[in-house]
């Protein structure tokens, strides 16, 4: 039954609706498109499960009624929703950068400081897609508006964003020129992209640094993904926008909806039983010689389940995402290739989040060893590299997830705790090589005099080396119940599913909040 | 027939090459660098014939500096 008096009203609500989805309108929409770049709503649309967006506050926004009787209506410029991914609720939101560049509206604000609250009160994901630089001087009333500064019992808005991080899964995109306050939100994530190409991170942009220090560069030279890729601000640089979306929805897979759940488990279809006869001679006979630690892994978890995070940064360690048997682990495995594996500042500050990361969501941990130790010389010793490393072990020492090490090679020293925390279990192959240090280094520094003064010095260093390398073999460990056991490379898959299924129950008792809050 | 240069991944010493002249296919190591005791091979990314040699065997190399010069 039609009533006149709210008919009026309810088409003023649909009126509303649609021109909020005019964004900042036709003109801005196509600048953005030219520039190689989506709009916030088709990046809600095309990250989201078809059809699954529920928007919150869809009309928030200004709407002024001229005299002859049409409604202008400038929406807010954040939009905010939850929607699925996968099937699992989520909660999404970005600035509209059509309008105003993102600088929040009045309207856009409130949704933009809502964002986190939301997340926390379903306790499902948060996925943000970051372009612009927040703030103007000028306030969200723009030029003309003067807006009143907060008020003292107005929470600080990092507390929401803070409390996120130890509740639920975020997963940030820049996907445009990101600074300021939003550069500080991307940062403060669990994992972090950035297209290639067509977005920028700063602290800071060319103009404020211009002004600040007297030096000109483009965005680009600034923060562009050359500059990020290894610095260590994003986990990983992505091609494009749809690349954004897929690496997004491929590290939720691998997480809980919340810290009190643990993620689904998947498919059962690589028989645990399956051996990886390959590995037997993937480690050279040659000690010296490289080897491909991605192709180990990846024999020996769920096929194509491995998810790399963070690979260019910190390259000496290898950290990731995977399943076994359906169950979805943390992995932490050194790469022979640079540095000889060698825990750098970076790779330990990688592994520190990785470490916490899967913590907090309950994620065991298995670890592929190959680690001579903590990076040495100049350049390491200026990164205040022990300093990053001893903040990698503690986080290590006092993780309760299920840790498992595979020795694949060398295991040695002080590094070694980043590798086995308390109750590791420990598995060894033929080639694990372990001790204080690597044998060259070690006889080179203790038996520096007997060398010397030898006849031949060079036969003397290798009658040594010998003779240490035997005390490192991993018999020795074997026979010392010093490892869980020393196994055939290809019986790793069957030994890790089997623990993978052992560990469950425990894991279970766990749920809950970290005792900490994860610190990106 | 077009010139290929072949540049260090990373940092290091050189300890051996390919002569020139050598053919090699596509993934055959062309160069060994040292790098913290270990040895990276540097890999030919296609078939072809070692044309020019740009350093030295003990030299110390960059990260991104040109090494050999491939005929592929």
């Amino acid at each position: 039954m039609r009533s006149t008096a709210w008919q009026d009203k309810t088409d003023e609500i649909d009126e509303r609706r649609k021109l909020a989805l005019r964004q900042g309108g036709e003109i801005a929409v196509r600048k953005q498109h030219d520039k190689g770049r989506l709009t916030i709503r088709e990046r809600i649309e095309r990250v989201l499960d078809t059809d699954s967006l529920r928007e919150v506050g869809p009309i928030a926004g200004s709407g002024e009624r001229a005299e002859d009787g049409t409604l202008s209506f400038t929406p807010a410029n954040f939009v905010l929703g939850i929607g699925k991914i996968a099937g699992r609720h989520c909660v999404v939101a970005g600035e509209d950068f059509t309008m105003g560049a993102g600088s929040p509206n009045a309207a856009g604000l409130r949704k933009s400081i809502y964002t986190e609250d939301l997340a926390l009160q379903y306790r499902i994901p948060l996925v943000r897609f970051h372009e612009g630089s927040g703030a103007s001087i000028t306030g969200s009333g723009g030029k003309k508006v003067q807006t009143l500064p907060g008020a003292v019992y107005e929470r600080s808005r990092f507390e929401s964003i803070a409390r996120c991080l130890g509740t639920v899964p975020v997963a940030s995109a820049a996907v445009g020129a990101v600074a300021g306050f939003p550069a500080g939100r991307l940062a403060a994530s669990h994992y972090t992209v950035m297209t290639r190409t067509t977005s920028q991170i700063l602290t800071g942009g060319p103009a404020l640094v211009e002004r600040a220090l007297g030096v000109k560069l483009t965005k680009e030279e600034l923060g562009g993904a050359q500059v990020h890729e290894k610095s260590g601000l994003v986990d990983d640089v992505v091609e494009d926008e749809n690349a954004a979306f897929d690496a997004i929805k491929k590290f939720l897979s691998y997480m809980p909806q919340n810290v009190w759940e643990l993620t689904p488990r998947g498919a059962k279809d690589d028989p645990v039983t399956r051996e990886a006869p390959e590995l037997a001679d993937i480690i050279p006979a040659n000690r010296k010689r490289i080897y491909n630690m991605r192709h180990v892994v990846e024999a020996i978890v769920d096929h194509g389940s491995f998810f790399e995070m963070g690979r260019k940064y910190g390259p000496g360690q290898i950290t990731g995402f995977a399943r076994l048997s359906g169950y979805a682990v943390g992995i932490f495995a050194s790469d022979p290739k640079h540095n000889a594996g060698s825990l750098t500042a970076a790779g330990a500050q990688k592994l520190r989040r990785f470490v916490d990361l899967c913590q907090t969501f309950h994620l065991p941990i298995v670890t592929f060893v190959d680690e001579p130790g903590f990076m040495i010389g100049p350049d390491a010793e200026r990164d205040a590299t022990i300093r990053h490393g001893a903040s990698a072990l503690i986080s290590v020492a006092l993780s309760t997830v299920p840790w498992m090490a595979v020795l694949v090679r060398k295991s040695m020293g002080l590094a070694n705790y980043a590798h086995m925390p308390s109750g590791c279990h420990v598995l060894a192959w033929p080639s694990a090589e372990s001790g204080a240090l690597p044998v060259e280094g070690g006889v080179a520094l203790a038996f520096r005099h007997e060398i010397a003064a030898a006849a031949d010095p060079a036969a003397k260093r290798l009658e040594l080396e010998d003779q240490f390398a035997a005390l490192q073999s991993p018999f020795r460990k074997a026979e010392a119940f010093s490892v869980h056991d020393l196994i055939h490379p290809r019986e790793t898959r069957s030994r890790l599913c089997d623990w993978i299924e052992l560990v469950q129950p425990g894991l279970a008792h766990q749920l809950g909040p970290p005792q900490f809050s994860f610190r990106p | 027939m077009a010139d290929k240069t072949i540049t260090a991944e990373l940092a290091g010493r050189v300890i051996s090459f390919s002569e020139i002249g050598t053919q090699v296919s596509a993934g055959d190591d062309l160069i060994l660098i040292e790098s913290m005791k270990m040895e990276i091979p540097v890999a030919s990314p296609a078939k072809g014939k070692v044309k020019t040699i740009l350093v030295q065997i003990d030299d110390m190399v960059d990260e991104g500096q040109s090494l050999m010069v491939l005929e592929i």
